[in-house]
C-alpha cells in the first residue's frame, strides 16, 4: 500500500488558503487604513489676511509670533521640538531681489538663532512664481531656565517670495529627525499659498 | 487503496475521521480532549491579575518608596514581565494533565514578542505614525484602531504561531489554538510595556502596572479568537473564508476596545484638573478578558462534543 502524499492530505480549503487570504486581508485593511490616514492628514482650514490666503494643517495650534507673521501653527502631536508652519511677510525696499533678500534674512537669522546654518539655498518655481529656498538647522533656544531636557536640533526650509513692496516667506520647522517624514505635508501646505 | 495519513503527524495511518479529516489514533484522542482545568485557570488568573495591581497599590500607599531616575526604570521594567509571567504560570499549574511543552510555549510567547518589537512597534509608530492622526475624532480613532492598530497586532499573533508550531505534531488539540495564539499574545503585551516604561523614563507604579495589566489581558484575549479560528482550521474543515474572518474578528475586538478604553480613562476636565480613572481600563479588561476567552472555550468545547455526536467515520 502507499501512502498518500503530504500535498493530498485532507486539509480543509480554509486551512491551505489561509497562507494567502490572511495576508491578504490584512494588507488590504492596512491600505484602507492608510487612506483614512492620508484623508485625515489632508484636513485643513481656510486661512485668509493681507491678501494672502492658504490651507493650514486642522487640528493644529494656531499661536502667535512676532509683528511681521501672519500665520504660525503647530502641530500638537509632534514631539520634541512642535512641527510648524509660518507665514510671514516683510517690507522691502524697491526694486530688491530676490537673491538680494534672501542673503539678508539668512543675515538676520544668523543674529537671533543659536547656531544658525544654512544647508543650501537655490532657485524656485512654486505654482509658476519665482522664488528662493533656504534650508537650514539651528538650535532651539528656550530662555525657561527650569526646563530639564536638552535643547531640540531644529531643522527647516523656508520659501521667500519678493512680491512688489513686500515679501512673503514660508516656513517650516521640524525636530531633525521628523524632517523628513513631515515635509511632504509642508509642500500641500506650500502649495495651498497664494497672494 | 492508497492509505491515509494523519492530518496532524503525517506518519501514522488515519483510522477515524471528524468532519473531511483524517486522524491517527492517538491525534483523534488529543483533537477530542476537553481540558476542563482552563476554565478555572482563566478565571484564577485574572482575580490573581487584579490582586497583583492591589498589592502594588497597596505597598505604594504605605511603604511610599522614593525612587531613583534608574531604580524606577530598572523596576518599571520587571514590574513588566509580572503579568505574562502570572498568565504562564497559572496556566502550567492548572496544565499538568496534558501539558504542551514549556518550550514551545516559551518560543511562541518569544516569537510574539520578537514579531512586536521588530515589526509591530516601527509599522505603528514610524510607517503609519498614529498618534500624529489617529485621535482627529470618534469615527477616526474606532476606524484607525481597527484597520491599523488591531489588523497589524492580530495578524503577528497569527504569524508567530501559523509559522511555527501549527504544522507541528505539538499542536494536536483544537484547544492549543487558543494557548499558543494567548502565548503569542502576551508576548505582545510584554514589548508594549515594556517600550512603555523605556519611552517613560520609568512609570507611576500605580497607573503603570494598571496600565500593564491591562494591556496584557487585552492582548491575551483578542489573540485567544486567533487561536480558536486557528484551532478549527487546523482540526476540522473550514471554508475559505474562516481565517481571514476570525483576524477580522480580532482586530475589530482590538480596535473597538483601544477606543473604549480611551473613553472610560480619560474621563473629562474639572475644576480640580483632569479626572483620569485607570481603575475603570482595568475593571472593562477583566470583563473583556473573561467574557472573551470564556466564549472561545465553550466554542471549542461545543465543537468537540458536536464532533464525536457527529456519525463517526471510521476508516476502513
Amino acid at each position: 500500500m502507499t501512502a498518500l502524499p503530504a500535498a493530498r492530505r485532507a486539509r480543509s480549503l480554509g486551512d491551505r488558503f489561509a497562507e494567502v487570504s490572511v495576508p491578504l486581508v490584512t494588507v488590504l485593511a492596512l491600505l484602507l487604513g492608510w487612506v483614512l490616514k492620508t484623508s485625515v492628514e489632508a484636513r485643513s482650514i481656510a486661512f485668509a489676511a493681507e491678501g494672502i490666503t492658504a490651507q493650514a494643517p486642522a487640528g493644529w495650534l494656531r499661536t502667535t509670533g512676532g509683528e511681521t507673521e501672519r500665520l504660525r501653527v503647530t502641530d500638537p502631536a509632534s514631539t520634541g521640538f512642535g512641527t510648524t508652519y509660518v507665514i510671514e511677510t516683510r517690507p522691502v525696499a524697491e526694486g530688491t531681489t530676490t537673491a538680494q533678500y534672501t542673503s539678508l534674512l539668512t543675515l538676520a537669522r544668523g543674529q537671533t538663532l543659536t547656531a544658525y546654518r544654512v544647508l543650501d539655498q537655490q532657485p524656485v518655481t512654486v505654482n509658476g512664481r519665482a522664488g528662493y529656498k533656504l534650508t537650514f538647522v539651528y538650535v532651539e533656544s528656550n530662555p525657561d531656565l527650569t526646563h530639564e531636557d536638552l535643547p531640540h536640533v531644529v531643522r527647516g526650509v523656508e520659501f521667500i517670495f519678493v512680491s512688489g513692496s513686500r515679501a512673503v516667506l514660508v516656513a517650516y520647522h521640524a525636530d531633525e529627525p521628523a524632517y523628513e517624514a513631515d515635509y511632504g505635508r509642508f509642500r500641500q501646505f506650500l502649495n495651498s499659498v497664494n497672494f | 487503496m492508497p492509505e491515509t495519513l494523519c492530518c496532524v503527524c503525517d506518519k501514522e495511518r488515519a483510522v477515524k475521521m471528524i468532519g473531511q479529516r483524517p486522524f491517527c489514533e492517538a491525534h483523534y484522542r488529543a483533537a477530542t480532549y476537553e481540558r476542563s482545568g482552563l476554565w478555572r485557570s482563566l478565571l484564577i488568573q485574572i482575580v490573581v491579575m487584579a490582586v497583583f495591581v492591589g498589592l502594588v497599590y497597596l505597598g505604594v500607599e504605605i511603604i511610599k518608596p522614593v525612587f531613583t531616575a534608574t531604580s524606577l526604570l530598572v523596576t518599571g521594567l520587571v514590574l513588566a514581565f509580572v503579568p505574562a509571567a502570572i498568565w504562564l504560570a497559572f496556566f502550567y499549574q492548572q496544565d499538568r494533565v496534558e501539558p504542551d511543552p514549556k518550550g514551545y510555549v516559551l518560543g511562541v510567547f518569544a516569537l510574539g514578542a520578537l514579531l512586536a518589537s521588530a515589526v509591530g512597534l516601527p509599522l505603528v509608530d514610524n510607517v503609519f505614525r498614529v498618534s500624529q492622526w489617529l485621535y482627529a475624532d470618534t469615527l477616526t480613532t474606532i476606524l484607525g484602531s481597527i484597520l491599523v492598530v488591531g489588523f497589524i497586532q492580530e495578524f503577528l499573533k497569527y504569524a508567530a504561531v501559523r509559522y511555527s508550531i501549527y504544522s507541528s505534531p505539538e499542536f494536536d488539540e483544537a484547544t492549543d489554538g487558543v494557548i499558543y495564539a494567548t502565548a503569542a499574545g502576551l508576548g505582545y503585551a510584554t514589548v508594549l510595556n515594556l517600550q512603555f516604561v523605556l519611552a517613560s523614563g520609568g512609570v507611576d507604579l500605580t497607573v503603570g502596572v494598571m496600565r500593564m495589566v491591562v494591556v496584557a489581558l487585552a492582548q491575551a484575549s483578542f489573540a485567544g479568537i486567533t487561536g480558536y479560528f486557528l484551532g478549527r482550521a487546523k482540526f476540522e474543515s473550514e471554508p475559505i473564508w474562516w481565517m481571514p474572518l476570525g483576524i477580522t474578528l480580532a482586530a475589530v475586538g482590538n480596535g473597538l476596545f483601544t477606543w473604549l478604553r480611551g473613553r472610560l480613562v480619560q474621563g473629562g476636565l474639572s475644576l480640580s484638573g483632569a479626572a483620569a480613572n485607570p481603575w475603570l481600563g482595568l475593571l472593562l479588561a477583566a470583563v473583556v478578558a473573561f467574557v472573551t476567552l470564556s466564549l472561545v472555550l465553550y466554542l471549542v468545547r461545543r465543537n468537540i462534543r458536536a464532533a464525536l455526536a457527529a456519525p463517526q467515520g471510521d476508516i476502513a
